[in-house]
């Protein structure tokens, strides 16, 4: 077993991957950048190496400071978390060449799976049902790809091959669109990924985003834990999950989750995936959309439904232990919930918002978890994900575990910066949801125009009333105790820290 | 004393043992039952109702949660209402960031519609785009700078009539 990681991110998600490194044992070794140097996760590690500027480019997106760092502390393996370089075969090989073990796949099954044409011709090959679509190899002239687009039919999506995150990524309605929108796509993907290679796939706008999580070992034993249905996004991005899927019949599930190994299967994977699929539930058809070859922010409902620890395992797999399930020792028990808590304006488009945040309390109780990377005090800035923290629950059933959702966020407290608890609260309590009938577009198609509530009375005395009894006893309370009711050394009782 | 937020005014004063506010010509009666100041916690009767409010503030910001609702307000003067200045060729940066790429330069010919600038915030990249035709008249802003939500990037005047 590994005696030191290096968790190779920030956040909420290097948080997480510390905790799990405590309860094996190991030593962590954070990294951060300027703008973090009060961070959650810099505080919570055994050590921490400071890499350069807020810029990404300069701290959490450049592997060689990464590398240095971890040889410099003697770590023996390096953990990416998700986002930045958890999905760069190159980094990986970096890793390894370096004599340091990269925790999660191989470089090939990353470069294998990263490119969107590549992996969708391959996952053909292997008898993945994939959306109807053209790949090409980009030097398709505009002629040649609208004679493609007209035999798939309007609405369809252009993505870039080399893609990822929603960017280079046009809906076409029409033919008037068309021009315009693969110059735009292609200047995109070039400025983006330096790659301006496009793919042209049907566009199903009432469809579901379900996804499968695989784990396997370097030794060919590879398993599904289930589905998780992430369906309501805005931007192409997630913001609740839940699992069981609403719509998922038992064999549906049973046909996915075999696609899911057997595409897992065909690129040698092992260590944590996730195949995303898209569901038509009209149809009950699906088609392979792509694989994510790391950890996924939604992993928690996982863990919650099947008691399986994937961040523990991942370490222990990565530290050459064989993994000793099978697919029929795992269940799912229950039903999970989380809600991504984004420091972002619904109001104002789902735009970000920054600052410090004057205020976090987190919610707590049975069936409560609350995965995050900031705490009062922390600053909110505008080089990173808007992610402050994800809340989990789980309960017996999908009614109850709404319910449970719905108490956990009226408990959460964000002041500083503006979040989307209270959007959260909307769709939680939206007819649609309850029925399970939310779709991809659903949020854009019925949101276009939120507006938080008009202040209420209560409000305002309330606001009224912080300038009197908080601007008050605030700087008094700084210097002495004496405005504090609940003061134990001031009570008039027979209180001793101890009767020794 | 009188407090102003955003456009709604309301009088606040103490009496018995507590505070009487008048809102909308309506008084209500307070009573502040506990206070943790450092938690910003605030356990109210109001007209005999248990209130719960978390509330925070910075500067002219109050920020206040009640029945797990939390809203932003910003104290006003309290005499007038804060004038919003009509930029009406003018572009505001939508969200706070730092501006990515600048396309034009002050004096150029804009056409409606036409990428200005670019900003980034949290992975995000949003184009800023000329609303109408006309003549670049000021750009305040750089490559690399930070801005705050609301900070004018550039501004667009009537070109010359042909």
């Amino acid at each position: 077993m590994f005696t030191k990681i290096l968790i190779a991110n920030r956040g909420e998600i290097a948080v997480r991957i510390m905790r799990a490194c405590k309860e094996l044992g190991i030593k962590t070794v954070a990294v951060y950048s300027s703008a973090d140097q009060n961070a959650q996760h810099v505080r919570f590690a055994d050590q921490a190496i400071l890499l350069g500027d807020a810029t990404p480019k300069e701290s959490y997106l450049n592997a060689d400071k990464l590398v240095a760092a971890a040889l410099q502390t003697k770590a023996d393996a390096i953990h990416p978390g998700y986002g930045f370089l958890s999905e760069n075969a190159s980094f990986a090989l970096a890793v390894e060449s370096a004599d340091l073990t990269f925790i999660g796949p191989s470089a090939d099954s990353i470069r294998a799976m990263g490119d969107k044409a590549e992996s969708k011709i391959a996952m053909k090959k292997a008898g993945l049902p994939t959306i109807p679509g053209f790949e090409g190899t980009g030097r398709e002239s505009s002629a040649e790809l609208m004679r493609m687009a007209k035999e798939i039919g309007y609405p369809f999506l252009v993505k870039a091959a080399a893609g990822g995150g929603g960017k280079g990524m046009r809906v076409v309605n029409n033919e008037s669109e068309f021009n315009e929108a693969i110059e735009s796509a292609r200047s995109e993907a070039l400025n983006s990924f330096g790659d301006e290679r496009l793919l042209i796939e049907k566009y199903l706008p009432n469809a579901h985003h379900i996804e499968f999580q695989i784990f396997g070992d370097k030794n060919g034993n590879l398993v599904h834990l289930f589905e998780r249905e992430c369906s309501v996004q805005r931007r192409h991005q997630k913001m609740i999950e839940e699992t069981p899927s609403p719509i998922l019949t038992p064999k549906l599930r049973e046909e996915m989750g075999q696609a899911a190994v057997d595409a897992a299967k065909a690129v040698n994977y092992y260590n944590a995936g996730t195949i995303e699929f898209i569901v038509d539930p009209l149809r009950s058809t699906f088609y392979f959309l792509e694989m994510n070859t790391r950890l996924q922010v939604e992993h928690p409902i996982t863990e919650l439904v099947t008691g399986f620890d994937l961040v523990q395992w991942q370490i222990r797999i990565a530290a050459g232990e064989d993994f000793p399930f099978k697919q029929m020792d795992f269940h799912q028990r229950g039903h999970a919930i989380e809600c991504r808590i984004y420091a972002e304006d619904p109001a104002n488009g789902f735009l970000p918002s920054t600052g410090k945040l004057l205020q976090f309390i987190e919610p707590a109780g049975p069936g409560i978890r609350v995965d995050s990377g900031f705490a009062t005090g922390s600053e909110v800035t505008h080089f990173y994900d808007p992610l402050l923290a994800k809340l989990i629950v789980h309960a017996e059933n999908r009614a109850a575990a709404i319910q449970r959702m719905q108490t956990a966020l009226r408990e959460f407290i964000v002041h500083g910066v503006v979040t989307n608890i209270d959007f959260m609260q909307t769709v939680l309590a939206h007819p649609d949801f309850a029925q399970g009938k939310v779709t991809t577009s659903w949020v854009e198609e019925n949101f276009k125009e939120w507006n938080a509530v008009e202040p209420s009375v209560e409000c305002l005395i309330a606001a009224a009333l912080a300038e009197i009894v908080l601007a008050d006893s605030k700087p008094r309370s700084a210097v002495s105790n004496e405005t504090d009711p609940f003061n134990p050394w001031k009570l008039a009782n027979n209180f001793r820290v101890s009767d020794k | 004393m009188k407090v102003t937020f955003d456009s709604q005014s309301l009088e606040i004063n103490p009496s018995e043992g507590g505070y009487i506010a008048i809102l909308n010509g309506k008084s209500v009666s307070i009573k502040i039952q506990r206070a943790d100041a450092l938690r910003g916690r605030m356990d109210l009767l109001i007209d005999g109702q248990r209130v719960n409010a978390h509330v925070s503030s910075e500067g002219a910001k109050r920020w206040v949660t009640i029945n797990g609702q939390t809203l932003m307000l910003t104290k006003t003067s309290g005499a007038k209402r804060g004038v919003r200045h009509d930029h009406a060729g003018g572009l505001i940066a939508p969200m706070p960031g730092q501006v990515r790429s600048v396309a034009v330069g002050v004096g150029d010919v804009v056409k409606k519609g036409q990428t200005l600038l670019t900003m980034e915030a949290m992975k995000m990249e949003i184009r800023i785009q000329a609303l109408k035709d006309g003549v670049v008249s000021t750009l305040p802003v750089q490559v690399r700078q930070t801005v705050e939500r609301g900070q004018i990037l550039i501004e667009i005047v009537d070109g010359l009539e042909r």
